[in-house]
């Protein structure tokens, strides 16, 4: 029974595994490259983000740095994008931080409170 | 299991490292935190490096005197604070017309300043405050299990043990 069961687990994770390498391939030979960062010029666009020069086809991402700066007058792209357009994901992940701390507040408090209770024993 | 005794014992090679890296800990992390919005860095990665200040007091000199200089209540209020600023300052696009989260304030300083990203950069701040403020207590909390004069007994609960070690320790400190 339990071998029938692993016989079955480790073919159908084979078949996956194919299927994946298989995927992996068809999309490496068929699907063409639209983007592959080989005409962006960094330095310039660190430099003068707003001026830079996006009518090359080649610079989709350079588009989309510049509306992001338009859009959002931050100055780094990166906090642009944890504090304005994913301002949500920021405010869920200080939550996350509050909830555990809070927990652990919880948990370990009976530490705290034999302590001050201690405490107040010995003084009387 | 053994109830795993905290540090007592003052090595003074590992004292001295500490007293070196603790004033570097606290600047990096700080400058960290408030250059953030400009270069790599952020919130959560300065307040974490900041809080590993109280971890090296511990080490140093030992739960007692990190208790001591290092207050429970301040950061126990000051987490929910910064918290509750973020909030407010995500609200700041909502009363100027805009979405939750909204850059508003944007028309200040130069481009590389301390204070040009408007709101973002006071966002970053008050993010890096609260991952500061709740690191440490979190790191004094689970401490606070370690520390020496408490011994687990035949009772779930701790017991308080008084070593007359620790009070002469106290005193010379």
């Amino acid at each position: 029974m339990s071998k029938a069961k692993q016989a079955v687990a480790i073919i159908s994770v084979i078949v996956v595994l194919l299927a994946a390498v298989y995927a992996v391939v068809f999309a490496y030979r068929n699907i063409p490259v639209t983007y592959d960062g080989a005409d962006t010029n960094v330095v310039d666009l660190y430099n003068d983000p707003q001026s830079y020069d996006v009518s090359d086809p080649d610079g989709v991402a350079d588009i989309i740095v510049k509306e992001n700066l338009d859009k959002t007058m931050a100055v780094n792209n990166v906090s642009a994008v944890v504090f304005d357009w994913r301002g949500f994901d920021t405010l869920g992940e200080s939550f996350i931080l509050l909830t555990a701390i809070a927990g652990s507040f919880v948990i370990l408090g009976i530490h705290r409170k034999k302590k001050n209770a201690g405490k107040e024993e010995n003084k009387e | 299991m053994k109830f795993k005794q905290g540090i007592t014992e003052k090595n003074i090679i590992v004292k001295c490292s500490a007293d070196k890296i603790l004033p570097f800990s606290l600047v990096f992390g700080i400058y960290i935190i408030l250059f953030g919005t400009i270069s790599p860095g952020g919130g959560f990665q300065g307040g974490v490096i900041t809080a590993s200040a109280v971890l090296l007091l511990y080490i140093g000199y030992g739960y007692s005197t990190a208790s001591a200089a290092v207050k429970q209540e301040v950061l126990r209020v000051c987490e929910p604070l910064g918290a509750t600023l973020y909030v407010i300052l995500g609200l700041c696009g909502i009363v100027l017309g805009s979405v939750f989260c909204r850059n508003v304030f944007f028309n200040d300083g130069k481009i590389g300043d301390l204070v040009s990203a408007g709101n973002i950069t006071f966002m970053g701040w008050t993010v890096g405050f609260k991952v500061l403020t709740g690191i440490g207590f979190l790191i004094l909390l689970m401490l606070g299990l370690l520390a020496p004069e408490f011994k687990k007994t035949k009772d779930p609960d701790y017991e308080l043990m008084v070593d007359e070690e620790d009070e002469e320790e106290g005193g010379d400190e």
